[in-house]
């Protein structure tokens, strides 16, 4: 066995039953997988500028769901989200935001109370100046300053973490979280009434009924829901739920092709226990077949993951989802009352 | 993150005889030590900085009373203001709920309130109600008096106790204390309308007769 390195490239440091052999097995294959995909990426592109190309394609699409370059995905997820063009929109916007004092504000006092509360695990997020948590701190504060609408939701510091971590500068991971709030995922998921977390948890709901019975079956009569069991994986779009190159692999699709991309993976996560949660006994059963969901070690292979997503669902016109959004929005609504 | 599994600690292997089950729902404010409460009764651990909890997490651990064995079924859920719409599902059929302020904050203490209103008007209405004042080994910075709180709890019915999820202090204790005060017969049952299908029951009937044996318990 290889020597157990403590911490991912991304700076997590691993917990003590990490499972070190399932990831040498994943590495052995991903690399390659890795090699192919940059020399496919160069060839595309050439040496001419990388927003020039990026035009949305078949093409495009086909090369981001296999995953971006590591060297090209802070650009890329700027350019397909939009962030970019918020960023050139608005010079300066970001340094104004974050003028104003920080004291006295029960916003930012929340803010404040989760900046050590974010990946306490990782290596990157200390006090030191070259440490993530003043960015982090600073990202949050600008977003909640710019989408008061919004203000601060728990979760969004796992969200931003990770922008940090994948793009390491703070105004350009601002813009990203603009953009992911602000297009990306639907309204209303982070603002004071979650409404549009609580529609979307109930359309995968749907989804899951229309294609196994037996696990809405099972999930009816033991009194789950799916905002019982995957709220997390909405509020963070699996951050802190699935690996990271299995993340990171989940959020290039989702920075191209949006929203629809966090019902794939969570319809591909039930179809993976489907027996398992079908047969559960109890809530417990229940909730704990979902866990096994995500400590699957097979989420850890994210290439073999990623290709699930864009088979086991099957077909999924966004026509579907935005008729059940309307649906299911208006049971929220009406459950407000 | 929070909710990792389940893990059993000695005390909560060995007696035979009658197992009973609850659920129980940790409610507070957030930052006031609710995950870092469930973490040191389940697995014994601190941490100094403990991740958000977003949604809930859901964790398990068994506490023995003489020739009983109490399983624990705990939600621990997300403190921020926003996530309070998806909290009934959360104490839907609850038999058990620990409210957690935090001693130097008195805003955690009048949050701590307002949620023990909304469990006695919305919950079980027989539902066991703990005070827990965590962060007890902070006495220094102490904002809200154990003679207040306690007084308040005395008001209300609620059992209650100063914690520290850090130096491990009523811990235990506070589980205990409810894991004792908790109907452990028919007649007393928790009467838990079970719409989250999550009563108490006898584990040795595996879950096959889960749904509708709520309210009841050993026999």
């Amino acid at each position: 066995m290889a020597t157990a390195v403590k911490v991912d490239g991304y700076g997590f440091e691993r917990p003590e039953d990490f499972d070190f052999e399932t990831y040498e097995e994943f590495m052995s294959r991903y690399l390659s997988v890795l090699v192919r995909r940059a020399k496919k990426w160069e060839q595309l592109f050439g040496s001419s500028p990388l927003e020039d190309h990026l035009k949305r394609s078949s093409k495009v699409k086909r090369y981001t769901r296999k995953g971006i370059p590591g060297d090209k995905r802070a650009l890329v997820w700027m350019t397909m989200s939009g962030a970019l063009a918020r960023m050139q929109a608005n010079p300066g916007v970001y340094q104004r935001l974050l003028e104003a004092p920080t004291h006295d504000d029960p916003v930012i006092d929340a803010i404040r109370t989760d900046i050590h509360r974010t990946f306490p695990e990782n290596v990157f997020f200390v006090d030191a100046p070259e440490g993530q948590r003043v960015p982090l701190f600073n990202v949050l504060v600008a977003f909640a300053r710019r989408r008061p609408d919004v203000g601060y939701c728990q979760g969004l510091n796992f969200v931003a973490g990770m922008l940090l971590l994948v793009v390491k500068d703070e105004e350009r991971s601002f813009w990203l979280l603009d953009a992911f709030v602000g297009g990306v995922v639907p309204t209303g998921y982070y603002t004071p009434a979650m409404t549009g977390l609580r529609t979307d948890t109930r359309v995968l709901a749907e989804l899951v009924r229309a294609r196994w019975p037996d696990v809405d079956a099972t999930m009816r009569r033991e009194g789950a829901t799916f905002d019982l069991v995957a709220t997390k994986w909405f509020v963070c779009a699996y951050v802190d739920v699935l690996p990271v190159e299995t993340l990171l692999r989940i959020w290039d699709s989702l920075f191209y092709e949006g929203a629809k991309v966090v019902f794939r993976v969570a319809v591909t996560m039930v179809a993976r226990q489907r027996a398992r949660v079908a047969a559960a006994r109890g809530l417990a059963d229940v909730v704990s077949a979902f866990r096994v969901a995500i400590d699957d070690p097979a989420n850890t292979f994210a290439h073999d993951f990623m290709a699930d997503v864009f088979r086991v669902p099957g077909s999924f016109p966004m026509a579907t989802i935005d008729k059940l959004r309307e649906q299911c929005e208006r049971a929220v609504l009406e459950e407000d009352r | 993150m929070a909710g990792r599994g389940t893990a059993q600690r000695p005390n909560g292997a060995g007696a035979a005889g009658k197992i009973c089950q609850f659920k129980l729902v940790l409610l507070g404010e957030s930052a006031v030590g609710k995950s870092s409460l469930v973490l040191r009764f389940v697995k014994g651990q601190f941490h100094e900085y403990q991740e958000s909890t977003i949604g809930a997490a859901f964790l398990t651990q068994t506490v023995c009373l003489d020739d009983l064995t109490v399983k624990f079924e705990i939600w621990d859920t997300a403190g921020q203001e926003r996530y309070h719409s998806l909290a009934p599902m959360y104490y839907r059929g609850a038999q058990a709920a620990i409210v957690v302020y935090d001693i130097t904050t008195q805003d955690t203490f009048s949050r701590a309130k307002t949620w023990v209103k909304e469990l006695q008007r919305q919950a079980s209405p027989n539902i066991v109600i703990a005070l827990a004042g965590n962060k007890a080994d902070l006495a220094n910075g102490r904002m809200v008096e154990f003679d207040e709180a306690q007084a308040y709890s005395e008001e209300n019915g609620l059992l209650f106790m100063e914690t520290s999820a850090k130096t491990a202090m009523n811990v235990n204790d506070i589980f205990l204390a409810i894991a004792k005060k908790l109907p452990k017969n028919d007649q007393a049952g928790g009467g838990a309308v079970g719409q989250g299908g999550s009563g108490s029951r006898r584990l040795d009937e595996g879950g096959a007769g889960s749904q509708g044996s709520t309210g009841k318990c050993c026999k």
